[in-house]
């Protein structure tokens, strides 16, 4: 890695961008206590990339763009910030603190598909698909409690889960801001008489937290749980280890410039896929959207593709500037062919476009230009299954379900290792997910799995990945393919699915 | 001229220094402004002057040439300085930081004492840049000078962007290219470096390899372009005459030029009228 090239070529962009700027002033700073100014997007997306791959530090950054604002700013005619009203804010960052996953709870090493480590001395973790809905009704709810899969970590234990409401007297916010108003109706009881209460990791957690806490901490051989609820027949979950997944992990070797551009080109074919392709083209300049931590991302409108994708040539020189991307490397001529077959101008990537695209990104792009504007809806629905992929760049993945509502499939997932303090990626990318994850259906249609939205549960995070196109009920099974820069892992699942009545 | 007290003083660049006519003991008013007695404008301007003499920062921000028009106000200044002091935005939103992580936290001070330095810093720069572009010029001559003599990694990307900031600058006028087709590296080693020119259209390209003390001794000097000739080196130094090593062409073996200085700058621009024209 070239830390001084990297830091060399954005100093040398801002010389270029102060003899005359070739992107839109942007008010928002590049740090909430550094001073508002004019930095231009195309310094800030090429800062964003060289930290991104780590061959630039945050101060250094920091430093650069603050002196860039203030030599904009002293220079009659240079684009000046846009009026603060108009300001995007800085975006949230995922959590306040970095935490470490002590190595003794960590995943195995890609190297090996060995069972998890344990939780507590003497006993494994145990990731249980359930697949099981337990109605309720009473006077304010009427609706149903899917779970998913039960996990039993070194935090405590949990079922990954997804409500349906029918029927509420109190808003459905009000239920969101106050899960416990959902789950407190609940009873729960073990093989061994002995009762739980259900409830989210810690009074904040939305209800949409996708996890929901036994308390106290069960035994880790329970065999099943009983749910009664009001107006309801208890209902009956077993707990029986079913024979989990193999994942099949093979060496990988991606360069961090390779895999940053691989995120960028994910990221442009699944918002490409989320509208019509003649409406591409009548893209008006916005923002891209940006999902922030526990909240729904913003869905991708016509033009945010072009300014996604605006100044990729010279992310990519950045990177190679870096030394950490070779000038051989297809991966930019692959992001040239992704921005051809959406449509995208502008993107000043000069490598020649190649026709040897990965199966999935020809698949996706496949599925964007054949998709119809009156595409029909996606029924709801939820699946069970399971699988502990092994370690990947430092981040551990547990699986643990999917549900379709509203149009849109979530992967449920526990993930260790993420970055919680990690400063938004470049494009829009999310880089405290460093991963590139794809979903093949039984049909032979690959989905991308894009990070959603996260909150912390203990030492772990609930994470929800949104698969673009949404799953069809009709897959019985699915292949997760899950790529870092070292490692890749395959496994293959059997779905269980359920359906609201 | 620099706000001082009721007034407006004249401050003096002389042989490396900045040099306060108006206060005959400059020395002293600053250790009395150390121990806490009221600082005049000038001794304030002083001391900016002495933080940022090293600072790689000034030039980032300062002027790539004389056609680089920078327009910095005393009032500019005063507001910056008003603004720091509790009426900006941005203090509001770092003292509510600050507030959060707890004014008595070891977080909450390095989140003041952060926004202080960082206000401070703000304020300076912009009282440096409201001197003028001749005073700009020579405080970037004295930190490319701080930096120049075997720069480490850590100021070499700096350096390297700023000669190219500024030769490009002086390239599209010595050969009529396009700034962006000018690159820099810099040049270690003895000798004063290279250049080239290569290709056509828009692959055509000024390569140039320049040592560090380019900008002190050549371009901060004024001496950069003089009768067509790009000057790489200063033989000479001196006042109104000097001797200077230049080249007539990208690759040409540079040759010795005695050159003459003129007082004033032929665009008559009032803020370049301490920058010298020099003349073969």
């Amino acid at each position: 890695m070239n830390r001084e090239g990297a830091e060399t070529f954005l100093r040398l962009l801002a010389e270029t961008e102060i003899r005359g700027p070739s992107s839109p002033p942007l008010r928002g700073p590049w740090s909430a206590d550094a001073p508002a100014g004019s930095t231009s997007k195309l310094m800030v997306t090429v800062a964003q990339a060289l930290t991104a791959v780590q061959a630039l530090d945050d101060k250094t950054a920091e430093r650069i763009l603050t002196d860039f604002d203030l030599a904009a700013i002293v220079r009659p005619g240079h684009p000046q910030p846009a009026p603060a009203g108009r300001a995007s804010p800085p975006r949230p960052r995922p959590g306040a603190l970095r935490v470490t996953i002590p190595r003794r709870y960590g995943l195995p090493p890609a190297t090996g598909t060995t069972p998890a480590a344990p939780p507590g001395p003497g006993w494994p973790e145990r990731f249980v698909p359930v697949g099981v809905s337990v109605p309720f009704s009473d006077e304010e709810f009427t609706g149903e409690l899917h779970l998913l899969c039960y996990a039993h970590v070194a935090s405590g234990a949990a079922f990954a889960m997804t409500w349906s409401i029918r029927h509420a007297a109190a808003p459905f916010d009000a239920v969101r801001a106050h899960p416990r108003t959902l789950a407190w109706r609940f009873t729960v009881t073990d093989n061994r008489g002995q009762r739980y209460d259900l409830g989210p990791s810690a009074r904040s957690d939305p209800v949409s937290a996708d996890l929901i806490w036994l308390r106290p901490d069960p035994p880790p051989d329970i065999r099943w749980l009983e749910f009664s609820a009001p107006g309801t027949s208890p209902v009956r979950v077993e707990l029986v280890a079913a024979a989990g997944a193999e994942p099949e992990a093979a060496q990988a070797r991606r360069s961090a410039g390779e895999q940053l551009l691989i995120m960028i080109a994910e990221r442009l074919m699944a918002d490409g896929a989320n509208f019509p392709r003649d409406q591409r083209t009548r893209s008006r300049p916005g923002p891209a959207s940006r999902p922030g931590p526990q909240s729904r991302p913003a869905q991708a409108v016509p033009g945010a593709l072009g300014a996604t994708a605006a100044g990729l040539g010279t992310i990519i020189a950045a990177l190679e500037a870096a030394g950490v991307l070779s000038p051989l490397s297809p991966v930019p001529g692959w992001l040239a062919t992704v921005c051809g077959g959406l449509n995208i101008g502008g993107h000043g990537i000069t490598a020649p476009a190649r026709r040897d695209l990965p199966e999935p990104w020809l698949n996706l792009l496949a599925y964007g230009q054949r998709r119809k504007p009156d595409t029909g809806p996606v029924h709801a629905g939820f699946a069970a299954m399971t699988v502990a992929l092994p370690e990947l760049d430092g981040i551990g993945l547990v699986f643990l379900g999917l549900h379709t509502s509203g149009g849109v499939t979530a992967l449920h997932a526990l993930a260790r290792g993420l970055d919680p303090d990690a400063r938004a990626g470049p494009c829009g990318v999310e880089t405290y997910f460093p991963l590139s994850v794809w979903i093949r259906d039984g049909g032979g249609r690959w989905h991308a799995a894009r990070p959603s939205h996260w909150h912390r549960s203990g030492p772990e995070y609930a994470l929800q990945l949104w698969l673009v196109p949404p799953l069809p009920r009709s897959a019985t099974w699915i292949e997760v393919l899950a790529a870092g820069r070292s490692a890749q892992v395959r496994a293959r699942l059997t779905l269980r699915w359920g359906y609201s009545p | 001229m620099v706000p001082c007290g009721q007034g407006m003083h004249t401050v003096r660049w002389e042989a490396g220094a900045l040099v306060l006519p108006t206060h005959a003991d400059a020395e002293a008013e600053l250790v009395l402004a150390a121990l806490g007695g009221e600082k005049a404008g000038c001794i304030e301007l002083a001391e900016a002057w002495g933080r940022h003499v090293d600072d790689l920062s000034v030039l980032a921000i300062g002027p790539r040439g004389a056609a680089d028009v920078i327009n910095v106000s005393w009032d500019d200044v005063r507001q910056a300085a008003a603004a720091g002091q509790g009426g900006g935005p941005a203090r509001r939103g770092r003292m509510r930081l600050a507030s959060q992580l707890g004014s008595g936290s070891a977080a909450g001070r390095q989140a003041q004492q952060d926004m202080d330095h960082a206000e401070q810093r703000r304020t300076d720069l912009l009282s440096l840049l409201a001197l003028g572009y001749g005073f700009q010029v020579r405080l970037a001559g004295q930190v490319a000078a701080a930096h120049a003599d075997g720069p480490d990694a850590r100021a070499r990307p700096a350096l390297t962007a700023a000669i190219t900031g500024r030769l490009a600058l002086v390239a599209e006028q010595w050969l009529g290219i396009d700034p962006g087709q000018v690159e820099v590296s810099l040049h270690a080693g003895p000798g004063w470096g290279a250049t080239e020119l290569t290709g056509r259209g828009e692959a055509r390209r000024l390569r140039v390899s320049l040592p560090a003390w380019w900008l002190a001794r050549v371009w901060a000097c004024g001496l950069p372009l003089i009768g067509g000739h790009l000057v790489v080196a200063v033989e000479r130094a001196g006042w109104p005459d000097a001797r200077v090593l230049a080249v007539r062409a990208p690759g040409a073996e540079p040759v010795p030029l005695d050159v003459h200085a003129r007082e004033a700058a032929p665009d008559g621009r009032a803020d370049a009228g301490d920058a010298p024209h020099w003349e073969i």
